[in-house]
């Protein structure tokens, strides 16, 4: 075929059209897509039952709640300390002190971060970050209310939570490890070892609580205990379980992974500014998530005075329960590590299993304990 | 050591430490509240002018060369005056007791911080006198 | 020690930087968990006070030494105060005796108070360290009562004592014994009967008294072996007060290894010294005389010294302090001065002692020793 310049000339308009037809389709297609998206999004989210769940995930029982309690037991552990100490704890900003903690938080974030030449420095920068995150997805199967206020409801909910707490001493480990420095070297090993001491006498105990729930989950553990609380029927457990709780997360008898007099700050020796924040934050997550785990296993969780909602009720319990977490762990000599294997797996294992066999033993012959339960009588 | 008596030493414990959670506290709040500070105290100084022989024994006693004397500065008929560099002084009160003439004392002013290094040199219009400027923080007055 | 072993050693430096040593350096070379060689370093603190007691005066010259060990400035700057007195040859009035012996207690009491309160902090237990703090402060208010310092006291000179007793501080002295008797049996059932402590404590750093003699101990960590060695009996000095009353020298016997000493047996001494202390100020104030407080002459004779040396000594808190002085005829300042000071035999006797313990006791160790550093790095 021979080239003909001139039709070529008149096509070139066609052509140029075509091509802005195919920009004009491409960027609608988009839009159309993308409005899509926003259209779908905002039916999802503003459809009510959506809306209101992700209120609750970031809002009430969720993210900024946990945020704001975590905030509070930090400014409550303090005054307390100062308390048993004939001290005052934080006075000056706000009333009573109240605001220390956004001071300090404040401070701490404005410092600069100094990374050692030895640390692995992604590792590092990312390791902090992380063990918040870890210490407060656990935080969404707590059962703080039966019906509505609660996030989400697993039927295995308690063996995930451990399996989240399981990671927080190798974050702790692997910390150590990254920073490149022998002090928290020595932490993260001491962090696990805490960790491989705790780890079992903490599930033998909660085993208790699933057996006569007959459920893994904590809701059906908290739902189990509308007629009687399991501390009635586990006291043992309660104590063993409230001991290795303080024993995994390392702090005063013993913390050793964090012991300032032997190894500095263990683990935590090179952090500095926000990912010093962030590791002080998540210690205290953890403590937080213990006591809600233990009013959730042993102290009814929602259960308690009728007139109340079940929230009020959990975190009036709640907040007892932290009292004496900050109680215990401001009254003894820390324990060296090897001490800290041998007393867990010495004394704690063996009350926690013994309370567990004596609590079956009182089902089987005393049916009226039985009646309790939701296993039911015989 | 049984047991049961472990038991019971960890709620001996247990129990004195809930006790004193609501007991109440040892410190005072410190800028808004003070104690009163016994006679003794050997805080800054204050040198009386009238009673002062320009006779240097203050200076002689004084083991970290804190004092520095201007003898030519004259108020009264036979006095000098003195420089005190409270970032020398350790308050040890020999040039209080050297002094035969009652002209120098110690006060039981002891929160002498100052933002500016020099401010802490106290000149004859400083050292003669306690009145100072009210220190202001967050609306309130202090000293 | 097989070379072997060395290859997976590891050299740690504790302090200069770390927070429980506050001047002072330890290098510790650790094979597992296990310490295999202590090496102490002194340096860290020198403030060359040998050279300065040569450029100050006679009467200047116990500031010097109560700054040496703030905690125990009455018994610190004595030896200087009696090497003086002794080149001098000046009489010390009786009712300066008396009152500098009450006031020499007092600062036992207060030290041993002070590293009671510091010993906990060490093992972690971070409230018992201020409860006893909170009564030290009641003896720190009566030293201001009396000489106008807490800390920095200068209280003792040559020919007698500075500051005579008023009402006030007499109620202050009342006060703080009358505080520290009425909650000490409290506390130190609290204290020895914590099972952690005694986890902590029991069988670490022991050592023999004929060991401790080697390296020069004196004082608690001597008589906690059990062997009566005090200055105060042995050699009484004609210008204190302590044969004036009626004590024994306390002794601790470990009831499983006599004549040897642990941590705990170090503790228990220390609490028996402070209730010697306590009987010994109570004996002597209603001895206190009517009279003058310091010699007359001592303010002419103690500003030129005749040619002459001396040596002077006293029971401290933490073992035999003393100092050797010479000067020349019609000097104004010394012509030489030694201290000794207890804690340079004490800190380089971990040397010896902490080896095959673990990196955990080391502080355990050196805390129940109780050296001050600015008593070796003089
Ligand atoms: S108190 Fe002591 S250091 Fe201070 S100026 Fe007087 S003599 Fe000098
Ligand atoms: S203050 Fe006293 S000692 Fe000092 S020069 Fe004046 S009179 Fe002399």
């Amino acid at each position: 075929m021979q080239f003909d310049f001139f039709t070529w000339l008149a096509g070139i308009p066609d052509w140029i059209y075509g091509i802005l037809q195919w920009i004009y389709h491409l960027i609608m297609g988009i839009f159309f897509w993308a409005w899509g998206v926003i259209e779908w999004l905002w039916a999802s989210v503003f459809a009510p039952e959506s809306f209101m769940f992700l209120f609750r995930a970031v809002l009430f029982p969720g993210l900024i709640f946990v945020v704001l309690t975590l905030i509070w037991a930090v400014w409550f552990t303090r005054k307390l300390w100062g308390r048993i100490q004939d001290r005052r704890g934080p006075v000056h900003m706000g009333k009573y002190g109240g605001l220390q903690l956004f001071a300090d938080a404040i401070k701490l974030i404005a410092k600069e971060n100094i990374i050692p030449d030895n640390a692995k420095r992604w590792m590092f920068r990312f390791l902090p970050g992380l063990l918040l995150v870890v210490v407060l997805l656990p935080f969404c199967f707590i059962p703080w209310d039966f019906d509505y206020w609660f996030i989400a409801d697993l039927s295995v909910s308690l063996v995930l939570v451990f399996a989240f707490l399981t990671a927080v001493p190798v974050v702790a480990l692997l910390a150590g490890w990254v920073s490149g420095s022998k002090y928290s070297l020595i932490g993260g090993f001491r962090a696990a070892n805490n960790q491989f001491a705790a780890e079992i006498p903490m599930i033998i105990s909660s085993v208790g609580p699933a057996i006569l729930a007959g459920s893994l989950s904590l809701m059906g553990i908290a739902q189990a205990q509308t007629s009687v609380w399991f501390a009635v029927l586990l006291p043992i457990n309660l104590a063993t379980f409230l001991v290795a709780a303080i024993a995994s997360v390392g702090i005063f008898p013993f913390d050793a992974p964090v012991a300032d007099s032997e190894i500095i700050f263990g683990w935590r020796t090179e952090f500095t500014g926000i990912y010093f924040t962030l590791t002080y934050f998540a210690e205290f997550a953890e403590q937080m998530l213990y006591s809600a785990l233990i009013v959730a296993l042993f102290l009814g969780g929602p259960v308690g005075l009728p007139f109340l909602p079940g929230a009020v009720n959990f975190i009036i319990k709640f907040i007892i329960t932290f009292f004496f977490f900050v109680l215990v762990s401001s009254s003894f000599q820390r324990l060296r590590q090897d001490q800290i294997v041998h007393y867990c797996w010495k004394y704690l294992l063996p009350l926690a299993l013994l309370n567990v066999v004596i609590a079956m033993l009182a089902i089987v012959y005393l049916p009226g304990i039985a009646a309790l339960l939701p296993l039911g009588g015989p | 050591m049984g047991f049961f008596s472990v038991l019971g030493d960890i709620y001996q414990i247990l129990k004195h430490t809930f006790r004193q959670v609501f007991m109440r506290p040892f410190t005072y709040f410190f800028p808004f509240e003070d104690r009163i500070y016994p006679e003794r105290t050997r805080g800054r100084h204050i040198h009386v002018r009238k009673n002062c022989t320009a006779c240097a024994q203050c200076v002689r006693a004084c083991p970290v060369v804190a004092i520095r004397i201007d003898k030519e500065d004259k108020m009264y008929e036979k006095d000098a005056a003195l420089y005190f560099d409270y970032t020398r002084c350790i308050f040890c009160g020999l040039c209080v007791e050297a002094c035969r003439f009652d002209a120098l004392f110690h006060t039981p002013v002891v929160d002498l911080s100052e933002g500016d290094r020099d401010d802490l040199v106290y000149g004859p219009d400083k050292i003669t006198t306690l009145d100072r400027d009210p220190l202001e923080w967050r609306g309130r007055r202090f000293r | 020690m097989s070379p072997d072993i060395l290859d997976e050693a590891m050299e740690i430096w504790f302090g200069p930087q770390h927070v429980s040593a506050h001047g002072w350096a330890t290098k510790l070379t650790l094979v597992g968990d296990y310490v295999v060689e202590c090496d102490p370093n002194a340096g860290y603190f020198h403030r060359s006070a040998e050279k300065v007691l040569e450029y100050k005066n006679f009467r200047q010259g116990s500031l010097v030494l109560e700054r040496m060990c703030m905690l125990e400035a009455f018994l610190a700057e004595y030896p200087y105060v009696a090497a003086v007195e002794k080149i001098a040859e000046l009489e010390v009035p009786e009712r300066a005796k008396i009152m500098r012996t009450i006031m020499m207690e007092m600062s036992r009491l207060h030290s041993i108070q002070f590293w009671w309160g510091q010993f906990n902090a060490e093992l972690g237990f971070f409230t018992m360290a201020l409860w006893p703090w909170v009564d030290r402060e009641y003896s720190l208010d009566a030293f201001e009562e009396l000489t106008g310092s807490r800390h920095t006291v200068s209280y003792s000179t040559p020919g007698g004592v500075k500051y005579d007793f008023t009402d006030k501080v007499l109620k202050q002295l009342d006060r703080a014994i009358k505080r520290f008797e009425d909650r000490l049996p409290k506390f130190r059932d609290m204290q020895m009967g914590s099972p952690t402590f005694r986890a902590r404590t029991k069988g670490i750093g022991q050592y023999t008294v004929k060991q401790g003699l080697k390296w020069g101990l004196s004082g608690p960590p001597i008589k906690a072996c059990g062997v009566p060695m005090d200055l105060r009996k042995d050699a009484p000095d004609p210008n204190l007060a302590y044969n004036m009353c009626d004590w024994e020298v306390p002794i601790t016997e470990n009831p499983d290894h006599p004549g040897e000493s642990d941590a705990l047996d170090r503790m228990e001494q220390r609490f028996k010294e402070a209730e010697t202390s306590v009987q010994i100020i109570k004996q002597l104030l209603p001895q206190l005389p009517e009279g003058p407080i310091i010699d007359p002459k001592a303010r002419a004779k103690a500003n030129r010294l005749p040619e002459g040396e001396a040596y002077a000594r006293v029971e401290g808190t933490r073992g035999i302090t003393s100092l050797w002085l010479k000067t020349q005829d019609k000097a104004q300042t010394a012509y030489r001065a030694k201290i000794r000071g207890p804690c340079i035999a004490s800190y380089y006797a971990l040397k010896d002692l902490v080896p095959g313990a673990k990196f955990a006791d080391f502080i355990v160790i050196f805390g129940s020793l109780d050296p001050y550093p600015g008593w070796w790095d003089r």
